[in-house]
């Protein structure tokens, strides 16, 4: 593919996937020089704001209807649609508890004046549209994002990670902080491309990059309830930054409301 | 004769805003900055987590800003459950919010104003006539990183500074690495000084400001502080932020505005030099006495030259904390234990763009009962409407098309982070 013209745009969330994007300090100019970077308001004035796109990278997740227009008017631009970084791939630490009605929310921060705006629920981008490409992370790994783009310029796609936090951990030798050091760690059901970030720095895995394919849950939870947790402290872990994928919300959870 | 400006984006600017201006028989019937971003709701969502969830959860308010979230986080559940951290840990939290503030004032000047100022649509654009200048930017924001990265493990979203201390505490080469960076760093953004402080200055802008900032009450500069002074002479413990940030919903826009005294007022690095800037010392000290303009004539686009002297700041004050935490060994401690009781407490730092609050109560059992939290752009939004109007009071006679650049330039100045609005919310979608 000979340069293609690229759209980067954030919806509603911390707007750290588009800073990933620029904390590439040493390769910046490299992307810039080999894409049309035709919209990208965090970083430049003159958008184009409706011709046809090759590739769009988006994040955060949908939260209001501003959100939801504006992702199916970016879907409708673009061949090649990547959903960058845990909001948009799984809804992010703002779906945490969609359970809970916006309208009840709004009341507690705005008072009478949250009935003025729209609010809904937050969701994950393919709710709305097809994704052709997820990559996710709390923020993104910086090596992900370069792989992604110089496999999309050879017409190619990524060789993302389908295996856990976990193996990476085991394969750099950090003592485990699940079983030796008894942390609530998701290292098991996260999916890889941090190298185990948290665990080389002591700390439990908090599955900021959403779950891995094929997660285990069940046993994960069993392990955890050995080692003391509760389920309610469980359940918290597992449900802040991917709340809404199935393979989080397996049959004991939902005992553990009960208890 | 009646005309209306409405910028429906401003870019180059962190999240999503706009501007509105109502001019209505040649006076200036209506100015207000509009917000856009999508409301996340995560201090109520994170009622119920225990005092160790907090900060991983609330340190993702902002990307950019997510280095002082998490020490101003950090610092707020250790008031409430009364830890003390060692001298070690508070150096170390320093230095990661230097880190931060490299990172951001490089990516305001060099991304963001510089461009602006010289008639360039983005930093790419510019890089391709000044290759060596955004070149020398880039290497600063990622200077910025770098320590970000050494100490709290991440360039974004901090994964080692916790509850009592850090994970994993940096080895003597890893800083002395840093300090290498660093002194290059050093003359790097002396000559960034060198290139802000020569940008001609619209004079479009001008009117009384009050300023705020947390009071430095040690020997030096600092982003730290137990109390808030303000420019009025007012001085208050940080535990009463409230009646400083006093928000209110304004009827115009329903975003819920920070008056002082019932008048607006200013944080971010022109604010904090305005305050504390005569305890500057060293290379920032020398770039402010040489600044050729009163940086405190009330031009909110000063804040850039402040930015650009606290960038020098920063660097000095980051080998200094090196030096310090070098000229003994690095102790290996653990985190401090924690012992559960129900309390509140405040925690403030002074973000990139002003001072920043958080404010947690917590049960018995250490789960979190109530979180409140303040941000810099919350507190400036009251400010930033007061300068457009002042600009489009003096610009009234231009066309949409000269006033409309000047405006964005003014709302850019501040360096706002819409992300960050926790909650401030603009209700005027069209």
């Amino acid at each position: 593919m000979d340069k293609p013209n690229v759209g980067i745009y954030g919806l509603t969330g911390c707007a750290g996937d588009q800073l990933s994007i620029l904390n590439c300090e040493d390769e910046l100019l490299d992307i810039a020089g080999s894409l049309n970077i035709k919209f990208f308001p965090m970083a430049m004035t003159c958008n184009d704001e409706d011709s046809a796109l090759d590739i769009v990278f988006i994040e955060g997740s949908v939260v209001q209807p501003e959100d939801e227009q504006m992702l199916k008017k970016l879907r409708d631009r673009a061949t090649f649609l990547v959903a960058i970084g845990t909001c948009a791939v799984w809804g992010g630490v703002q779906a945490m508890k969609n359970e809970i009605a916006r309208e009840e929310l709004k009341q507690k921060v705005y008072g009478p004046a949250g009935k003025d705006f729209e609010t809904i629920a937050p969701q994950p981008l393919n709710h709305f549209v097809k994704v052709d490409l997820a990559i996710s992370g709390c923020p993104i790994e910086k090596e992900q994002l370069l792989q992604t783009v110089a496999a999309l310029l050879h017409g190619d796609l990524p060789t993302l990670p389908n295996y856990p936090v976990c193996t990476e951990c085991k394969m750099a030798e950090y003592t485990c902080v699940l079983i030796e050091k008894g942390q609530l760690c998701l290292g098991p059901i996260t999916v890889a491309g941090c190298k185990a970030r948290c665990p080389s720095y002591t700390r439990p895995c908090i599955g900021c990059r959403g779950p891995v394919e094929e997660a285990n849950v069940s046993s994960e939870f069993r392990v955890l309830r050995e080692k003391g947790f509760t389920k309610i402290d469980i359940q918290n872990r597992l449900h802040t930054f991917a709340a809404q994928a199935d393979a989080l919300n397996i049959e004991s959870l939902k005992e553990a409301v009960d208890e | 004769m009646s005309k209306s400006v409405v910028i429906d984006r401003v870019c180059r600017i962190e999240g999503h805003g706009g501007i509105t201006v109502n001019i209505h028989d040649g006076k200036v019937a209506e100015v207000k900055m509009d917000v856009f971003e999508g409301t996340r709701f995560l201090e109520p969502l994170v009622v119920g987590r225990t005092y160790n969830e907090v900060a991983p959860i609330l340190m993702r308010i902002c990307a950019i800003c997510s280095a002082t979230h998490t020490v101003a986080s950090l610092m707020a559940v250790e008031d409430a459950l009364g830890v003390n951290v060692s001298e070690q840990t508070r150096l170390l939290r320093e230095l990661l919010v230097q880190g931060g503030n490299i990172e951001s004032h490089a990516l305001h000047l060099f991304c963001l104003v510089i461009p602006d100022f010289m008639n360039y649509p983005s930093a790419v654009d510019l890089a391709s006539d000044y290759p060596h200048e955004v070149k020398m930017g880039l290497e600063l924001k990622k200077l910025g990183n770098t320590i970000q990265e050494t100490i709290g493990g991440r360039a974004i979203h901090p994964v080692n500074a916790i509850v009592g201390g850090f994970g994993r505490l940096p080895i003597r080469e890893e800083l002395l690495g840093l300090k290498k960076q660093l002194q290059k760093g050093l003359k790097q953004s002396l000559a960034t000084f060198d290139i802000v402080s020569s940008l001609q200055i619209p004079d479009f802008c001008i009117s009384p400001n009050i300023y705020a900032a947390l009071l430095s009450d040690g020997n030096g500069y600092s982003l730290f502080g137990e109390k808030t002074t303000l420019s009025t002479g007012d001085i208050k413990e940080i535990g009463t932020y409230k009646d400083i940030c006093n928000e209110q919903v304004v009827a115009h826009s329903n975003a819920k505005h920070s008056r002082f005294k019932d008048k607006p007022f200013m944080v971010g690095a022109l604010a904090r030099i305005a305050l504390n800037g005569k305890k500057l010392s060293g290379q920032a000290k020398k770039a402010l006495e040489k600044l050729g303009f009163d940086l405190l004539s009330g031009n909110p686009l000063h804040n850039n030259a402040a930015q650009a002297i606290e960038l020098v700041y920063s660097i000095e004050r980051s080998i200094e904390i090196i030096e310090e935490l070098l000229s003994g060994e690095i102790k290996e401690e653990k985190p401090m234990q924690i012992t559960l009781r129900a309390g509140t407490g405040t925690g403030a730092v002074e973000a990139p763009r002003g001072t920043l609050y958080h404010s947690y109560s917590f049960d018995k059992e250490g789960r979190l009962t109530e979180a409140d939290i303040i941000t810099p752009t919350a507190q400036n939004l009251a400010n930033i409407e007061k300068d457009l109007r002042v600009s489009v009071e003096n610009l009234i006679d231009e066309s949409k098309e000269s006033l409309v650049p000047k405006l964005e330039m003014v709302v850019r100045a501040y360096d706002p982070c819409i992300s960050c609005a926790v909650h401030l919310v603009e209700v005027n979608f069209k």
